[in-house]
């Protein structure tokens, strides 16, 4: 793909190109995937013996791969694969109709590959995701009104708890690294999209197919494990686990793929002069964060494998009857579940020290420092992972060890937060919506991180570990910090991709009322742990319920907050202030491209000359 | 071009913020944790509040510095203007401030180790009078505890649903799980090891405070994890051989295994 197309020439080809992809939309991914599941339940019958013990799980999971593939194949994912095999080559026209020229907004729905549609496709895909997880949080928090169980019973309650973790790590990992990193990061290398554009199409589509097992199921019976589903409880609990497993191996295709195509979109896509300390923060987090994702997440297939096989085809890995444990499971999940934190957290961040830089009208402070915290945060991550499992029972020799890798962690962290109130120091602050998240951000971060430390020391641990005040730190980290940065990342880049404003006033509504929500909600919550209520409880004591209906009432005004800035986003991007292509004079390449955003963004790729942060050195951009 | 949009800087009153917040914390992390975490009835929980008070006041001045520099931000650096702000001084570095928080927070890391592994120690070393072994055992959802001791004094097995330790002595638990993994937990005496299947795990503890605590175990098990709670009794030795003596013979043991 070059930029000097001929428009003349190519137009009477675009018009055949795509040929049988030309069909095929999100509504045939659905056809063909129901088809597929249906195959996959009752295929089986030719194979397997059906009064075995295990045929419904057999079922089950040959029934969600079927839904994988045949949704791949309905959606056009296959094609490119298919044509390769048989030796036809992609015309221009195909490719030019792939990456959705000229089709409106007809382009969303379908396999398109132009990292922009990508971006906005990921960022209606994590709000529908948070809002299911929100949904799930809000009826957990409302059965825990009171002691006893309400509304539903224990089965429909940890099945409600176990989906709603679930939801939400996944919609964690994708609301900053999915939006922007494929609407924003290619822009910000100066590259005319991802480097393997059908791959990042394929990411987004594989999250969609991931999607519809996970919620299935809570139809077909739910979970009893936790999204943890620490075995043996995972070998034994209802069929839902199987649909389970097989979403966690469908995201983790997907966190693999758009992982290569980051790291590989940031290594060779650079356009001239972008030398890797040129490079925009919220590039380099996305980064690392994606390089640390491929190493994290396949552990989480790997491990669901050995689960549907012990459950399935009668294998022990985590069966203690025939040599197997549990221990396993733990490992393999927190060899995924520690690094996984800080592949949610990475971008985030990075997008937040953006938001530093551009609202306090100042260089980014310590750009150095600054990504070796992110590195060293990562790095250090990796060899964290037995610090959930200190009361185990699982080498209590090793305590020591993780002791000291966790609180080494507290050092590149240190500097994230130097870096982020370095930059604002002795800014002009301009007070809009970003920056507010900012430094809710800020505020939160600092508490999730101290009660951390608490947490990474044995002692303590031995009375915290399990108890609603490691909910309450986590829910700190995620919601408070993460989900911050998320929603200030999104008011941020929101004019980019619509050419208009959130409502400001709004998002400042928004805003006090997720704050003094998380406040209220979490502070609460580490004191019911403090006081001993474990986490994961449907009916709780008595003596937990005033901190408990804290929580209740501080978890509602949180989804006040939520819905208030869901209903910008509609809102304003109906309707909203027009913004213009750079509307907070941001120096970064996203900035300078117009608005909407032209297929393949670059007239002319922009050589580069110095870093985007020369707030008060030199006028203009970096090119 | 941006030297005249440099913001002031008052170190009078940012001490003052950062000061004010810093006592705050301190006084929170002394008065507050006693107040809202669990009482304590062993050496163990000791450590444990001991030890959330000393991280506390540690990491006050770290918070409070961060706050103070955003009260500050917020109230002295707001650009008050219309739209987009001039250009601020640039400050793209300063390797002494870096240099400073990195060393400050490498040696408060190295406090929080060194503290750790020492009050890890201190737990780890329980050496009380008469130790006396109680085995656990977790089900879906219930706990048994078996009182090897019964053997030895009165020649049979006895099993109970709530657990007898005396005050004072020390109780060594071995636990394990007959189906999923369980979490064995006594709030009060600041203990917790998970009961695994297939695998035996072992607590040792000193209770010393009389009373009634509960067991909550801390693993989700399954359906009725939450309804998982049971009773943990320390009593006087006098008080607990005459509860032993009362149980009933769980089952009939072969009078070879008793004989020496």
């Amino acid at each position: 793909m070059t930029a000097t197309i001929d428009l003349q020439k190519t137009h009477a080809a675009e018009s055949s190109g795509g040929g049988f992809l030309r069909r095929l939309n999100f509504g045939t991914g659905i056809i063909f995937g129901v088809i597929g599941a249906l195959l996959g339940y009752f295929l089986p019958h030719h194979f397997f013996d059906n009064q075995g013990s295990a045929y419904a799980d057999q079922c089950t999971v040959i029934s969600a791969v079927g839904w994988v593939v045949g949704f791949w194949f309905g959606i056009g994912a296959l094609a490119g694969p298919f044509k390769w095999f048989l030796g036809w080559d992609q015309t221009h026209a195909d490719e030019m109709y792939l990456a959705g020229k000229n089709q409106g907004k007809k382009r969303y729905w379908k396999y398109c590959t132009d990292h922009k549609v990508v971006g906005v496709q990921y960022l209606v895909l994590a709000m529908v995701l948070l809002g299911a997880g929100g949904i799930l949080a809000m009826l957990i928090r409302t059965d825990l009104i009171s002691p006893g169980t309400h509304f539903v019973n224990q089965q429909v309650y940890n099945s409600f708890l176990s989906l709603h973790g679930m939801l939400m790590i996944i919609s964690l990992i994708i609301a900053v690294a999915g939006p922007w990193g494929n609407f924003v990061m290619p822009i910000q290398c100066g590259a005319r999209d991802m480097a393997f554009p059908r791959l990042n199409a394929l990411s987004l589509w594989t999250v969609v197919a991931a999607a519809v097992p996970l919620l299935t199921t809570l139809f077909i019976g739910g979970i009893q494990d936790g999204w943890t589903t620490y075995a043996p409880i995972s070998i034994q609990t209802g069929i839902g686990m199987n649909t389970f497993a097989i979403a966690i191996i469908t995201f983790v295709i997907s966190t693999t793929v758009a992982g290569v195509n980051t790291v590989c979109t940031i290594m060779t896509m650079r356009t001239t002069g972008m030398s890797l300390d040129r490079l925009p923060i919220f590039t380099w987090a996305s980064l690392i964060g994606g390089a640390l994702g491929l190493y994290a997440m396949p552990f989480f297939a790997t491990a669901m494998t050995m689960t549907i096989l012990d459950r399935s085809a009668g294998t022990s890995f985590f069966s203690a009857d025939s040599g197997g444990t549990g221990w396993l499971w733990e490992n393999m999940f927190w060899l995924m579940g520690h690094p996984e934190v800080y592949v949610i957290l990475i971008p985030a961040v990075g997008a937040l020290l953006e938001i530093a830089t551009v609202f306090s009208r100042k260089p980014l402070f310590s750009y150095k420092t600054a990504i070796g915290g992110m590195a060293g945060i990562a790095g250090l991550s990796i060899l964290v992972w037995a610090h959930h499992m200190f009361t185990t029972g699982w080498a209590p020799q090793l305590g020591g060890p993780f002791m000291l890798t966790t609180e080494l962690i507290s050092i590149p962290t240190g500097i994230i937060f130097l870096v982020a109130v370095g930059t604002i120091w002795r800014g002009n602050l301009w007070m809009k919506t970003p920056l507010i998240w900012l430094m809710g951000f800020i505020a939160n971060f600092i508490i999730g991180g101290v009660t951390g430390i608490y947490l990474s020391d044995i002692p303590v641990d031995n009375t915290m570990h399990g108890t609603m005040f490691v909910v309450a730190h986590f829910h700190y980290v995620f919601v408070g910090s993460v989900l911050f940065g998320a929603i200030g990342a999104v008011y941020f880049w929101f004019p980019k991709i619509s050419g208009r404003f959130l409502d400001e006033k709004l998002g400042r509504i928004s805003f006090w009322l997720a704050f003094i929500g998380v406040q209220v909600t979490f502070l609460a919550m580490f004191v019911s742990g403090l006081r001993g209520m474990p986490r994961r409880y449907a009916s709780y004591q008595p003596i937990f319920e005033h901190t408990n209906v804290i929580s209740t009432i501080g978890a509602y005004i949180i989804m006040a907050g939520m819905l208030v800035s869901l209903a910008n986003i509609i809102l304003s991007w109906r309707s909203g202030e027009p913004s213009g292509p750079n509307p907070w004079q941001s120096k970064t390449l996203e900035w300078l491209v117009p608005t909407p955003v032209p297929l393949e963004n670059f007239e002319v790729l922009p050589v580069i000359e110095s870093d985007p942060y020369t707030y008060g050195e030199k006028e203009g951009a970096h090119a | 071009m941006a030297n005249n949009n440099s913001q002031k800087f008052s170190l009078k009153s940012f001490l003052a913020i950062w000061a004010i917040l810093t006592a705050i914390g301190i006084w929170i992390s002394i008065k507050g944790t006693p107040w809202l975490m669990m009482k304590s009835a062993s050496h163990q929980m000791h450590t444990a509040i001991l030890t959330v008070i000393v991280f506390s006041v540690a990491a006050a001045p770290v918070a409070a510095g961060i706050y103070a520099v955003q009260i500050y931000a917020l109230a002295k650096w707001r650009y008050k203007g219309e739209g987009v702000p001039p250009d601020a001084e640039p400050l793209r570095n300063n390797v002494k401030a870096v240099s400073a928080w990195i060393g400050v927070s490498a040696l408060l890391t190295t406090f929080l180790l060194i503290w750790g592994l020492a009050a890890l120690a201190s737990d780890e070393n329980v050496s009380g009078p008469r130790p006396m072994t109680v085995n656990v055992t977790g089900q879906q959802w219930l706990w048994s505890f078996q009182y090897p001791i019964a053997q030895t004094l009165l020649h049979h097995n006895v099993e109970s649903n709530v657990l007898e330790i005396p005050l004072n002595n020390q109780a060594n638990f071995n636990i394990t799980s007959v189906d999923v993994t369980h979490g064995f937990w006594v709030p009060s005496l600041g203990v917790k090891v998970d009961a695994n299947p297939g695998a035996i795990t072992t607590l040792s503890v000193i209770p010393n405070k009389l009373g009634v605590y509960d067991i909550r175990c801390v693993e989700l098990c399954g359906l009725n994890h939450s309804a998982m709670i049971t009773k943990a009794y320390v009593v006087t030795e006098k008080q607990f051989l005459t509860w032993l003596k009362a149980q009933p013979a769980s089952q009939p043991v072969a009078t070879a295994t008793v004989k020496n």
